[in-house]
């Protein structure tokens, strides 16, 4: 259904964001790429949510600006451009009223008929396994089914960017494995995905890039050393706890 | 049968006979009151939403405003718009005093701080997340002020009803806006401090009726959309 490969590569740079006498962010560069997992780590309050929400459109930075191959523009002026193809999950996502299929339904295109609709819904179950809880209330699901669903909806908005906070927290093995089993496959498809996890031996198959968070700043751990994750972890309870 | 039945009886002989006075009240009441929350309702309500998700200075001002403005009787919002409605008022060139235009106006200003204070306690219930989600699916400011409305519906129902319960009644601003004009302006709470005073409590007794059953059936309706009335599980 979704297999062309989108050629996104977004630069954004100069990031600074301050709360109250808090820099949360300073100076902070990132560069996108579609169809790459960045891993972005640092402690509680390092400001990971605060940078999603940023690239997201949601959050508007102090500063910061966007590079999408034809210029570079500051943030303000790509917020519509950034917020028609990206879509960032909440570390718990927020479920309409209804069921499964209608929340779903709520990323298609108005344009679309419902024949289409239903259609797209019903790929889109299929996709992720969801069939048998399609006609579930949304309001009801499990932390792992919840977690899938927001994924499937955001799916079917076909984002160049997917930016998800904290999405294996405080789920079982089984459940874990098929949320990144669903985000593998949504990179295989060209999506550009943005991870922020405190954990990230859990994202082993998924990442291409490491990124911690600190004091505002945002450095690249793999451009320094052939890590593994196992390293990775090290490195961030060291430099973190 | 004591004095209270037969006149309780009378009353509801009154109603039900098709007393053509009686129902003309019962029109002007509810065109008055149902043109006045039509008026108020969009924009209190995204005046509520600003409150409840926009953070701007002055903000908790304005919703102490609003909340203060919900003590106002309605006989001081009354005295206010013929202050500004009569002859030598700021408005007074419009002629509205004493028409059907002006009760509006004194009840969609009445109506208004209530929709405001309890539609901003609605949406406040309801999780940023909804809205944020809603735009980043793709919705447009319209859409996810639409989805965020139905996410707090049962909320934005009560606000609505209990404005439109508290209009509807009430008969200080409709009396001196309004001037109880038979077959004009004369609604079903002027009508009923009239009739008593004149000591035909019947047509007050029957317009009371009115006004219960309307209180009722309102109430019921809520309940119905806010389903099982207890926690969830």
């Amino acid at each position: 259904m979704k297999t062309d490969i989108y050629n996104t590569h977004i630069n954004f740079s100069d990031i600074r964001k301050r709360f109250g006498q808090k820099q949360i962010l300073d100076n902070s560069e990132i560069e996108i790429t579609s169809g790459k997992c960045i891993l972005l780590c640092g402690k509680n309050g390092s400001g990971k949510t605060t940078f999603l929400r940023i690239i997201a459109g949601l959050e508007t930075p102090d500063s910061g600006f966007v590079n999408t191959g034809l210029g570079k523009y500051h943030w303000k002026k790509c917020r519509q451009q950034l917020r028609n193809s990206v879509v960032y999950l909440h570390q718990q996502p927020y479920m309409f009223e209804g069921d499964v299929i209608s929340n779903l339904n709520f990323s298609l295109d108005n344009k679309l008929k419902q024949k289409q609709r239903l259609q797209r819904i019903r790929s889109a179950l299929e996709w992720a396994g969801l069939e048998s809880i399609a006609e579930n209330s949304a309001k009801t699901l499990s932390g792992g089914e919840l977690q899938r669903v927001a994924i499937t909806r955001a799916w079917l908005r076909n984002p160049k960017i997917l930016l998800l906070d904290e999405p294996v927290t405080n789920m079982d093995y089984e459940s874990r494995l098929r949320t990144i089993d669903l985000l593998l496959n949504l990179k295989q498809q060209g999506v550009a995905l943005v991870v922020s996890s405190h954990d990230p031996v859990h994202f082993e198959a998924l990442t291409d890039n490491w990124l911690q968070l600190s004091e505002g700043r945002l450095s690249d751990y793999t451009s320094s050393e052939n890590i593994t994750p196992i390293h990775y972890k090290k490195y961030i309870y060291e430099h973190t706890y | 049968m004591d004095d209270s039945t037969s006149i309780t009886l009378e009353a509801i002989h009154l109603l039900f006979s098709g007393d053509t006075e009686l129902w003309a009240i019962i029109g002007v009441s509810f065109q008055v009151s149902t043109t006045a929350i039509l008026i108020s309702v969009p924009p209190a309500l995204i005046i509520a939403f600003i409150l409840a998700y926009a953070d701007f200075p002055g903000r908790r001002l304005l919703i102490s405003i609003f909340n203060t403005l919900l003590a106002v009787p309605a006989v001081v919002i009354g005295l206010t718009f013929y202050l500004l409605l009569s002859r030598q008022g700021i408005l007074g060139d419009w002629r509205l005093l004493f028409t059907q235009s002006a009760m509006v106006m004194g009840q969609a200003a009445l109506s208004f701080p209530i929709l405001v204070a309890m539609g901003h306690a609605a949406f406040q219930a309801i999780d940023k997340r909804a809205w944020e989600t809603a735009r980043t699916l793709g919705a447009n400011r319209i859409r996810a002020f639409y989805t965020v409305m139905k996410e707090a519906r049962f909320g934005l129902l009560a606000a609505l009803f209990s404005a439109y319960g508290r209009i509807i009644a009430e008969v200080g601003a409709s009396m001196m806006l309004g001037g109880n004009i038979l077959n004009y302006t004369r609604n079903i709470p002027t009508a009923i401090a009239l009739e008593t005073s004149k000591g035909e409590f019947s047509q007050g007794i029957a317009l009371g009726l009115v006004l219960i059953i309307l209180a009722f059936t309102l109430n019921t309706f809520l309940q119905y959309f806010q389903g099982k009335g207890h926690l969830s599980n």
